[in-house]
């Protein structure tokens, strides 16, 4: 009587076995595509370029840019503190270990968003989650943030207060290019000292 | 003693049910309805040629009547499309796209030779749809570069946007370190005294206002 028993425990344990013996090729879950299109017809994968620049100048932990252009252009220019994943090298264990990640938003840019938008729906394809695209890119960045442009002094006070961020955001991400610059080395060790005096002044 | 032990080929009906279930399982397990044809590797090259897009000065010879192969899709939701859009082109907002009876027209459409153009607001809009398109194996379907703003602007005279440039995206239209560089540096060749001054003054409002 107990044989049976025995017999069936084992076949399914055996089966079950078997398992461990299948193929791997299931084990990256890719998005279905009703999903993926449905992803795409949503809005909300966009952040504005001011959105970006607060969060560089809050330094918020919960966040990471990526440039996916080519990485010449990563190095001749890039925002403050970006990785760079080039758009053809999505598929690299690099890639994978700067998209994986469950606790960080992830911000695409690229010259303007085609082509972060385009990496956007590999990524999305691929099972990341947490990623966006900077809209507009970089030309929108230097447009809005870099070299924003003043609004008519009737516009609403919302208006003028976005200015004002921008301005300030603007002094803050040109400000050591500004430090740098060829021939001001005197006033710079000049003004480096009188920061000293002010820190032993006892503030 | 059970009742069931009475029968003496229990294990082997037990095994035969057992079976049956697991290979009926096997066949009535559904794939996904919509299977990618092309890896995501083969996605990014398609990205990297950029052949998938039609220029705005492309859709003429279908306008007038020269081409009628191509089939326009207005991808906007209905509201967008009806304050406006390009003379025959139909309507199928991007959440419709792959629905059942879509994807069945979609594939004739393909198998008797028709081309496909998607538009939207802006490139950007038709961007993902089309890609998607091109991921489900549609080679036949491509994107309207400039979307239906640059269209707007252009549409009495379609032709002569062949001159023009303002469609083209993803390249970079400024310097950026140049300009980042010298955003807020104004005529600074000769007023670097002036600069180190109001520097100096900075500094010293900061010791009164501790």
């Amino acid at each position: 009587m107990n044989k049976n028993y025995i017999f069936l425990a084992a076949l399914l344990i055996i089966l079950a076995g078997g398992l461990l013996f299948l193929p791997e090729k299931n084990n990256q879950v890719q998005e279905n595509p009703e999903n993926l299109m449905w992803d795409i017809a949503q809005p909300t994968r966009y952040v504005t370029t001011d959105q970006v620049a607060k969060m560089i100048i809050e330094k918020d932990p919960l966040f990471q840019l990526v440039d996916v252009r080519q990485n010449y252009d990563y190095e001749y220019f890039s925002l403050p503190g970006a990785y760079n994943v080039p758009i053809d090298s999505l598929l690299t264990e690099i890639s994978d270990i700067i998209l994986d990640t469950d606790d960080i938003n992830t911000i695409l840019y690229s010259d303007d968003d085609i082509k972060a938008d385009q990496a956007w729906v590999i990524a999305k394809r691929m099972g990341y989650n947490n990623i966006y695209v900077m809209k507009g890119g970089l030309n929108c960045w230097i447009r809005t943030i870099i070299q924003p442009e003043a609004p008519p002094e009737t516009a609403p006070i919302t208006d003028l207060e976005l200015y004002e961020f921008r301005k300030g955001a603007s002094l803050f991400f040109t400000g050591a290019a500004i430090s740098v610059d060829t021939d001001n080395k005197q006033g710079l060790k000049i003004t480096r000292k009188k920061k000293e005096t002010v820190a032993e002044g006892g503030c | 003693m059970h009742i069931h032990e009475l029968n003496p080929k229990k294990t082997l009906i037990a095994f035969v049910i057992f079976a049956i279930v697991i290979i009926a399982g096997l066949i009535t397990l559904s794939g996904p309805r919509l299977k990618y044809k092309l890896s995501a590797e083969k996605t990014i090259e398609l990205v990297a040629w950029d052949d998938g897009y039609v220029f705005p000065y492309e859709i003429e010879d279908v306008l007038v009547g020269a081409i009628d192969t191509v089939i326009i899709i207005d991808i906007r939701n209905t509201f967008d499309f009806s304050r406006g859009h390009i003379p025959g082109a139909e309507n199928i907002s991007a959440v419709e796209l792959l629905s059942k009876e879509n994807i069945k027209r979609m594939t004739k459409l393909q198998k008797d030779g028709y081309k496909v153009l998607l538009y939207g607001e802006t490139l950007l809009q038709a961007n993902g749809p089309w890609m998607v398109f091109r991921q489900l194996g549609f080679d036949n379907v491509s994107a309207l570069m400039g979307g239906y703003q640059y269209y707007e602007i252009w549409k009495d005279n379609l032709a002569d946007s062949y001159a023009d440039d303002g469609y083209l995206e993803g390249a970079a239209d400024f310097d950026y370190a140049d300009v980042a560089a010298n955003a807020n540096v104004t005529e600074d060749d000769e007023q670097k005294q002036s600069l180190n001054v109001t520097r100096r003054k900075k500094s010293t409002v900061v010791e009164g206002g501790c």
